[in-house]
């Protein structure tokens, strides 16, 4: 009896098998860490001071990020993200002269009632002068904020 | 006479692979585009929750524990490309390094006391970080700043 001969396998082109292993690894890893779709509110045109020293916040999630900039009338200029489904931050001014109302500090009460984790982090512009600092420490003394951090860009060592 | 035909080749091909390729190169570049990444931004933390002024100030609760003697920083600028830091007999000129070098002797002294940096009206804001720094470098960690009421 005359068995049938093996039929002929031939490979099919390249292996692609590695190069979708390496990019689905590649993916996993970037949906890990990108944060598509977060925002803090944070002004990427503010140019912030240098440290060496400064530690990473591991979440933000209970934060408020406030833009600090020198503003018309001596005044500061504080924008911040208040409505999270708009995205962009609004600006919130310290004292509302027309209402007579303190807007920033009702967003921090608000923000404070719940929270006693609430942290605010302070976006300033390095050469802003502190009299447009102040009035927004003030007011997250007044709104009883006790957690304040001051965001820095880390400083590049320049090699020797 | 047989005539023998050609043999049959089998290609072991198994599923087709190129649209899952393309898919997931889509979204990978997708991910590296829209992705925004932890970028070179740290925070300087304050831990100054009870103080009497500044950015981590509230009165300390009935009965609380009460705070020790802060030790007061004063920051003026006498141009604006300057600092000057003082406090107790130390005047220092503009040198972040030197001011942290003498507050470690402070904190050595006083230990982990209240730092309130109290500074004038026209001091630019990257000189603050700088004493901050110096603070922070000095190894204390109660830091916060005098405001006006």
């Amino acid at each position: 009896m005359r068995r049938a001969p093996m039929p002929h396998i031939k490979e099919a082109g390249v292996n692609v098998t590695p190069l979708i292993d390496v990019v689905m690894v590649l993916i996993v890893f970037f949906m890990i860490v990108a944060k598509i779709g977060v925002t803090t509110g944070a002004d990427p045109s503010i140019k912030l001071p240098e440290t060496i020293l400064g530690t990473d916040l591991k979440t933000l999630s209970n934060t408020l990020t406030l833009n600090v900039r020198e503003g018309p009338a001596d005044e500061p200029m504080v924008t911040a993200l208040v409505d999270g489904s708009n995205r962009q931050a609004q600006e919130v001014k310290i004292l509302d002269k027309l209402t007579n109302r303190h807007p920033l500090r009702e967003l921090l009460q608000a923000a404070r009632k719940d929270n006693p984790d609430f942290r605010v982090i302070i976006r300033g512009e390095k050469e802003m002068a502190y009299r447009f600092l102040e009035p927004v420490l003030e007011t997250c003394v007044e709104a009883n904020v006790k957690n304040v951090a001051f965001n820095t860009s880390k400083a590049v060592e320049q090699a020797q | 006479m047989k005539i023998q035909g050609a043999k049959k080749v089998h290609y072991d091909s198994g599923p087709n692979m190129t649209p899952l390729v393309d898919v997931v190169m889509v979204i990978l570049i997708f991910l590296m585009l829209a992705g925004s990444f932890a970028g070179a931004d740290h925070f300087l933390v304050t831990q100054a929750a009870y103080s009497r002024t500044g950015a981590g100030g509230a009165p300390p609760p009935p009965g609380g524990i009460p705070q020790d003697e802060p030790l007061e920083i004063r920051v003026d600028s006498p141009t604006p490309d300057r600092f000057h830091a003082r406090f107790g007999q130390v005047s220092i000129d503009n040198n972040p390094q030197q001011l942290a070098t003498q507050l470690a002797t402070m904190r050595d002294k006083l230990g982990d006391v209240p730092v309130i940096i109290s500074p004038g009206r026209m001091v630019k804001y990257k000189f603050l970080i700088d004493v901050y720094q110096s603070a922070l470098q000095a190894k204390f960690s109660k830091i916060s700043f005098a405001t006006a009421r």
